[in-house]
């Protein structure tokens, strides 16, 4: 870019003179006594309050995190109860499986004893 | 401008202090005239500005300094209310306003003609430019007191320059270079 572009540039940007009377206006819009500067909103608040403001999102997220730990371990309390539970039903029901076959099987064999035990009917053609 | 002006303005000497606004003047208001494009608009800012000296007086450490940071305060301001009332971005400087400068009357149109063209550069650019141009800073200045990095000061003159001069050449208010 030309030099002599940029002082073209300067030269037609020369500051132009502010309104007649501007400092004048400006005199009167200003505060009648300088005041020392407003302490800024956090430190005007009282010590709680700042403190809160300061710790309020750390300690949301520590609230967040310690609820996530207790529920999470809740709910794994909870299948894990859920699990025994389930395992117990199926070991009952197993049992009671079992127990009807063996009396299954013990009322047959009762029923062979028997037959076996008892005396070949009597052949009456034999006897007359 | 003596250092113990500053020092009588911050003891709450409201003579001292309207000698500072008198000798600044120009330049806050050129800053917000020439970005905002309108005279009332550039004359709030400026008063908006000095103002805000008034209550910070005491955080000015030296003339060089108070110089340096109204500088910074208007030109970004201006940008804040360009920002917040995009309309006056592109809004032309108002027909029959003249602004007293002190300038020749042939420069009289190259300077009406940049001004409006400069209108119509991003607030940021236009802010780079004047305070490159019309106040004379230099790059990094421009970057200290727009909080912009150097690189980004550079390039958005080049862009700005580019774009200024090729407007320029064809409203023949420049006359193009030979390579």
């Amino acid at each position: 870019m030309s030099e002599n572009f940029e002082n073209e540039l300067r030269r037609a940007l020369r500051p132009v003179d502010a309104p007649a009377g501007f400092a004048e206006r400006v005199m009167r819009a200003l505060p009648a006594q300088r005041e020392p500067e407003a302490p800024s909103p956090e430190l005007s608040q009282q010590p709680a309050q700042r403190m809160m403001k300061r710790f309020a999102i750390p300690m949301a997220f520590a609230a967040a995190l310690v609820l996530s730990v207790v529920l999470g371990q809740h709910v794994a309390d909870v299948q894990q109860e859920r699990i025994a539970r389930e395992q117990q039903e199926a070991g009952l029901a197993a049992s009671r499986e079992l127990m009807q076959a063996l009396h299954v099987t013990s009322k047959k064999l009762d029923l062979a004893y028997q037959a076996v035990q008892s005396p070949p009917p009597v052949d009456e053609e034999d006897h007359t | 401008m003596p250092d113990g002006l500053l020092t009588r303005a911050r003891a709450g000497d409201a003579g001292a202090f309207a000698e500072l606004v008198r000798a600044h003047q120009g330049s806050v208001f050129s800053i917000g005239w020439r970005m905002l494009n309108r005279r009332d608009a550039a004359e709030d800012l400026a008063q908006d500005v000095f103002l805000q000296l008034y209550r910070k007086l005491d955080h000015i450490e030296s003339l060089e300094h108070l110089g340096f940071w109204l500088r910074r305060v208007a030109a970004n301001l201006a940008i804040d209310w360009l920002r917040r009332l995009p309309h006056t971005a592109t809004q032309p400087i108002e027909e029959g306003e003249q602004v007293a400068a002190p300038q020749k009357d042939d420069d009289m149109l190259m300077s009406r003609e940049l001004e409006r063209l400069l209108g119509e550069l991003t607030p940021s650019a236009r802010a780079v430019m004047l305070l490159r141009y019309q106040e004379d800073l230099d790059v990094a200045e421009v970057g200290a007191a727009l909080d912009m990095p150097v690189n980004t000061v550079k390039s958005h003159i080049k862009r700005s320059l580019t774009q200024l001069r090729s407007r320029m050449i064809g409203a023949k208010l420049v006359v193009q270079e030979s390579p």
